[in-house]
């Protein structure tokens, strides 16, 4: 039995605010709706003017699944979920939900900053339809859960953000919804209250809760859901079972960083025309399976030949430092002299790292290791790909902060 | 445009399903009157929440607190009393002028404060709109309900003070019930429009206070009805759906007398034609307040 089905949804909004005519054209097609309306016949479908955050979109989740909804900025995520939610109608389409929903938008789930944490309480369990029973019966456990007994009776507005945070999450998770949403609001949290809201949401998810989660934390997402979809430019292009969505919102990422890579400035005497990533076969490519050879080739244009070009090259997975760094300046190996053009080729034999972007970086230092003919630069990129590991759960989406792919087992002794 | 509907389960006997409304929002079908009624009776706790904060918004940080709802129409009564009653020598219709003006600026103060609270509700729960849902307007009918204590104050207030000030209180009284629904009516009308259309031109809020006093002129609050000629007197009723109300007001709490049914009636059925209207407005503007407030 489906929890939520979005049918063909469409979502416009206007740019650059009301527009002036707007109320006017109210006004002046009033008369010709009322006879349409009492002719039987549908009103005018909305003006096709203005942004178009949703595409004709259509999804269906099952009761009782976690559905995560991925993709970058602007790929229309949380105006599905407010669409759900029933905040913000569709322009066209139909959305279908059963069952009550509770909310978690920007942070904070219809708190309201001139009220006392005690009154939020109230009228949030209210506007979600509980009769005021239950919410007397749950009320404590709001309050526990959230921590904020002994602010209870101050208006939100002096809360912190974190402690809207909690509020808002905790009054959310115990309305007992059937559907619960929650968007890009965990990470205003510290880390012991961000797990036992995963904790929470694990536990309304064992107990037959719908849960919707939408989060750039792709861990979490792969902690929590087991189903999602993945959304770009208001489209769906791909939904199902979260492992395969996720790696295709993974390669998509990261074939977006690959475009940006190298289109950096290029200062120093000495410009770089080219790097270039090459397999095995001398063939450019931009994947690499872990434990293959690596041959990073470098292209310069001087105006005049050079004596002794210290060149080092560093490989980084994103993160500050270097994993790997091959330096003439240490290992020697400076050639005596180059032309005005020419190439330097660094093979690595083996690349013993974990699936993910990986970037690669160099600079050149001029005879005799004083002033830098290139300055220190990111100028090309490769993937590893492949599957993290092949345990039962393994992750699809390696996040450990180390990138060296080391054979392993694990021995459990009880 | 949408129509949310909640509709009962699909019927099925499993207690899992009990109490399992739907929610269908169909982009291309309009909301209907009834639809929106019966949304705002599964809503209605939503309403007294906001009725009460209302109250609690207005009176919280105030010293006086609801003593205003006495203290405003009485200052006002002193400078009615001065300057229409003394100064321009307007007269009471057979009553002293101060039981004549407090019978009609006791309504009239409901009127104002719930135009002036209910025309900014909407705009002023955006950080709610943005975040969650019900139906729009049950902040509108929650600033119009709260105003309804101040006006049972009003009233406790002028059975005290009309036979001391002069006025007349007869068997009239038990139509008040009906004239304060003939007030409601066109009050919500006003509020349900300038709420709406707050919400997408903050002119509203300028245009407010200015209509507010306006339409107190345009209504028989300082001056007896009698003024305008008899045969003009249905038209008038007709063009302000105040004039009947507050007219009834005067005869019940004043004059000792009952409405004048024809001006009443004329009055409800404007009114009620001014809320079905603000109503229609309302629920069009509505779809698209989340995304501009």
């Amino acid at each position: 039995m489906w929890a939520l089905k979005l049918e063909e949804v469409t979502k416009r909004f206007r740019m650059g605010g009301v527009q002036r005519d707007s109320l006017g054209r109210v006004i002046s097609g009033a008369p010709r709706r009322i006879v349409k309306r009492l002719s039987g016949q549908r009103s005018d479908p909305r003006p096709q003017t203005g942004k178009l955050a949703l595409d004709r979109i259509s999804l269906e989740v099952e009761e009782g699944d976690s559905y995560a909804l991925i993709g970058s900025n602007g790929a229309g995520k949380s105006t599905a979920l407010r669409i759900i939610s029933r905040i913000s109608p569709p322009t066209s389409g139909k959305v279908r939900v059963r069952g009550r929903v509770g909310a978690l938008i920007e942070v904070s789930a219809g708190v309201h900053p001139e009220l006392t944490g005690r009154e939020n309480i109230w009228l949030y369990g209210s506007i979600i339809g509980m009769p005021r029973a239950e919410i007397r019966q749950r009320f404590d456990d709001i309050v526990e859960f959230s921590g904020l007994s002994e602010s209870l009776d101050t208006q939100v507005k002096f809360y912190s953000s974190g402690m809207q945070l909690r509020l808002g999450f905790s009054i959310a998770s115990h309305i007992e919804p059937d559907v619960f949403v929650v968007d890009e609001a965990l990470a205003v949290g510290d880390v012991t209250f961000q797990s036992r809201c995963v904790e929470r949401m694990t536990k309304l998810s064992r107990e037959g809760t719908t849960l919707l989660f939408v989060s750039h934390h792709l861990s979490t997402v792969e902690a929590l859901c087991t189903r999602g979809a993945l959304l770009a430019d208001g489209h769906v292009l791909a939904q199902g079972d979260l492992k395969p969505v996720l790696s295709q919102y993974v390669e998509m990422i990261e074939e977006n960083q690959l475009s940006g890579i190298g289109q950096g400035e290029n200062v120093g005497p000495l410009p770089i025309l080219g790097a270039t990533c090459h397999g095995a076969n001398g063939e450019e490519q931009a994947q690499f399976k872990s434990g293959d050879p690596i041959e990073i080739r470098l292209r310069f244009e001087g105006d005049k030949p050079l004596e002794r070009p210290y060149v080092s090259v560093g490989i980084s997975d994103g993160r500050p430092g270097m994993l790997v760094q091959c330096s003439m300046l240490e290992d020697g190996m400076v050639p005596e002299r180059v032309g005005t053009h020419w190439e330097c080729r660094l093979l690595i034999a083996e690349l013993p790292l974990l699936p993910r972007l990986y970037r690669v970086w160099a600079e050149v230092f001029a005879s005799d290791a004083v002033g830098t003919l290139t300055e220190w630069l990111e100028v090309a990129a490769f993937r590893v790909v492949g599957e993290v590991a092949t345990g039962p759960r393994a992750v699809v989406h390696s996040m450990a902060a180390g990138a060296l792919a080391v054979p392993y087992s694990w021995d459990i002794h009880t | 445009m949408t129509a949310p509907t909640d509709t009962s389960p699909d019927g099925r006997s499993d207690p899992e399903q009990r109490g399992k409304f739907e929610y269908v929002a169909d982009g291309s079908r309009p909301t209907s009157f009834l639809e929106s009624l019966r949304l705002l009776v599964t809503h209605g706790e939503v309403i007294r929440s906001f009725a009460r904060r209302s109250l609690q918004v207005r009176y919280k940080q105030s010293v006086l607190g609801v003593a205003w709802a006495v203290v405003q129409p009485l200052a006002t009564l002193a400078i009615f009393v001065v300057f229409f009653g003394h100064v321009a020598g307007i007269s009471g219709g057979g009553v002293p002028y101060a039981a004549f003006a407090i019978s009609a600026l006791g309504p009239w103060q409901f009127v104002n404060s719930a135009i002036s609270f209910g025309s900014l509700a909407v705009v002023n729960e955006g950080s709610l709109l943005r975040k969650v849902y019900f139906p729009r307007e049950a902040p509108v009918l929650g600033a119009v309900a709260s105003n309804l204590v101040d006006l049972s104050i009003m009233v406790v207030l002028l059975l005290i003070l009309e036979p001391i000030l002069g006025g007349q209180l007869g068997l009239s009284l038990v139509t008040l019930p009906l004239l304060v629904v003939c007030l409601i009516i066109p009050t919500l009308g006003l509020c349900l429009i300038l709420a709406g259309l707050a919400v997408f031109y903050r002119d509203v809020k300028y245009v407010v206070p200015f209509t507010v006093q306006f339409l107190m002129f345009a209504s028989p609050v300082a001056y007896p009805i009698t003024n305008v000629p008899q045969k003009w007197q249905p038209l008038y009723a007709a063009v302000n759906p105040f004039v009947g109300p507050i007219t009834a007001f005067r005869n019940v709490f004043a004059l000792g007398t009952f409405p004048e049914w024809t001006l009443l009636g004329i009055s409800a059925a404007t009114g009620s034609l001014l809320l079905l209207g603000g109503h229609t407005l309302f629920k069009h503007l509505e779809p698209e307040m989340a995304d501009v407030v």
